[in-house]
């Protein structure tokens, strides 16, 4: 004895939609959250992030500007040490 | 099936775990009251990463090491861009930093043979070895290295959590995929005495250790896996510290995910056929280690198996006459299977971003079927590629590159 259940055309619909409300009902809350996202994002993993991102982009700056002007990299290295232990005038 | 529930129970042992045991979390961290601080080589093998590669650099003149003890070495791969030209402007910057240039015929080999390169010029007792689109905490290198004051221990691998997160659906998944495996398994593994998993970065490895073993096997794609084995099979233990934090850049396409988990496939299946015997056979292992181990070697094979089932399953359902008590109990069983094995692995997501105190990215946990249908088809392509590989003794199998774009910088320079 096989255990294929035979389909009317009324449980095969019943089946269809079934299924379709199955897999809508288990995908709506991914899509609602790809449509307008309400996750804050990243795990944050530092605690010393603002000080980080700020040097972090003047050095890729100062590193573009040399690239692009071929300044002597030693050179800079200095006037960078002679700066910073110059008064800081804006305190 | 009872592969798979033995896949299933596992997961639920794990995700059970971390929800029960946080007491153990800093069992490798405190080792000893002294602060331990052996000196330190960081690899960082680098092939035209010219858009990240002053993302790491950066990040390596802020460690809080001492300096003195640090030395961090660069392993320009035969880069066709910017990546030396950005190295050496490091090196003349930095002191402890060093550039070591493969030329063309050298380089292109593959990770390992790049590492085993830069291994030749390091000084230190501990090697750490970042990818160019990391960027760790920069008190990572104490973390890491704080659990060699155990002799015992061979190596060290961190957490890694996904910067580009944002960025789009891929890098979203690929983000919980991480938090399943990160904060739960490998957290797990390490809780109950198991067997965590040195990944490819993020990770820290007794010098003298890996002298001993060789370095790493540049004819693995999965040198990391590999070397963990290594070094299990070696008598020694690895930990993970789950507070050692670094960032990743993940994967952006669908195309580049193939393109990598194919990679991490085919090594891994390399891996099993070269260490599952030994891990059987060996007295450095205990029984729950040796099942971990073997579960973990064999891992890549399950969508396989998932694909003979579902071609099998239904052939043998149409063509062998079954009896209406034995259809309903196979019926019974599958259904189980169903609803609490399938369940498992999204389970663990689900608790590794609760953990991170992360629940609304759970709403996005329902799309990692696609992910799992994804790597059914991935595994077999993988498997297929090896098999070919190994029945006409050519070797197809060759490192591909995951390109990284850089993206990742807008989230740390914003």
């Amino acid at each position: 004895m096989r255990m294929i259940p035979s389909l009317t055309p009324t449980t095969f619909i019943m089946l269809i939609l079934g299924v379709s409300t199955f897999i809508f009902i288990m995908f709506l809350p991914a899509l609602l959250e790809l449509k307008k996202h309400k996750d804050a994002g990243p795990r944050l993993i530092m605690n010393d992030a603002p000080v980080m991102q700020t040097k972090i982009r003047e050095t890729i700056l100062m590193v573009n500007v040399e690239e692009e002007h071929g300044f002597d990299q030693i050179l800079a290295k200095k006037m960078a040490d002679v700066m910073a232990v110059l008064p800081n005038i804006e305190a | 099936m009872a592969l798979m529930m033995a896949y299933l129970v596992r997961h639920y042992i794990f995700t059970l775990t971390v929800l029960r045991k946080p007491q153990k979390h800093e069992r490798a961290v405190t080792v000893g009251k002294t602060p331990y601080q052996p000196t330190v080589s960081i690899l960082i093998p680098a092939r035209d990463e010219e858009k990240v590669i002053r993302r790491i650099l950066q990040r390596m003149t802020e460690l809080t090491y001492p300096k003195d003890k640090l030395q961090i070495i660069v392993i320009d791969d035969a880069s066709t861009d910017s990546t030396g030209k950005i190295a050496e402007q490091y090196s003349k910057m930095y002191g402890y930093i060093k550039v070591i240039h493969r030329n063309e015929k050298e380089g292109g080999r593959g990770k390992a043979s790049a590492l085993n390169t830069g291994l030749r010029y390091t000084n230190g007792e501990i090697i750490l070895c970042f990818d160019t689109d990391y960027y760790p905490q920069v008190n990572i290198v104490e973390k890491l290295v704080v659990g060699f004051a155990d002799q015992k221990v061979g190596g060290v691998q961190g957490r890694v959590v996904v910067l580009n997160e944002p960025q789009n659906l891929v890098t979203r998944l690929v983000a919980l995929e991480r938090m399943g495996g990160y904060r739960v398994d490998q957290h797990a593994r390490h809780v109950l005495g198991l067997v965590p998993q040195l990944g490819g970065t993020a990770v820290a490895i007794r010098r003298s250790l890996l002298d001993s073993l060789g370095g790493w096997d540049p004819s693995i794609l999965a040198e990391d896996t590999d070397l963990t084995f290594s070094i299990y099979l070696a008598g020694y233990k690895i930990l993970y510290i789950k507070d050692a934090e670094s960032y990743e850049e993940a994967v952006e396409s669908w195309k580049a995910y193939r393109k990598q988990r194919r990679r991490w496939a085919k090594g891994h299946m390399q891996c099993a056929f070269k260490h599952s015997l030994k891990v059987l056979k060996s007295n450095n292992l205990s029984l729950k280690e040796k099942i971990d181990g073997l579960l973990i070697l064999n891992v890549y094979f399950m969508p396989i198996l998932t694909i003979l089932s579902w071609i099998i399953g239904p052939l043998l359902f149409l063509l062998k006459p079954m009896q209406p008590l034995n259809a309903l109990l196979a019926s019974l069983l599958v259904s189980i299977y169903s609803f609490a094995g399938n369940f498992a692995p999204f389970f663990e997501v689900g608790i590794g971003a609760y953990l991170d105190g992360r629940t609304r990215i759970c709403w996005l946990i329902p799309l990692l079927i696609f992910t799992c249908l994804y790597n059914i088809v991935i595994c077999t392509e993988a498997f297929t590629d090896l098999l070919i590989s190994k029945i006409s003794r050519k070797n197809h199998l060759h490192w591909d590159k995951t390109v990284h774009s850089g993206n990742g910088n807008s989230y740390i320079m914003s």
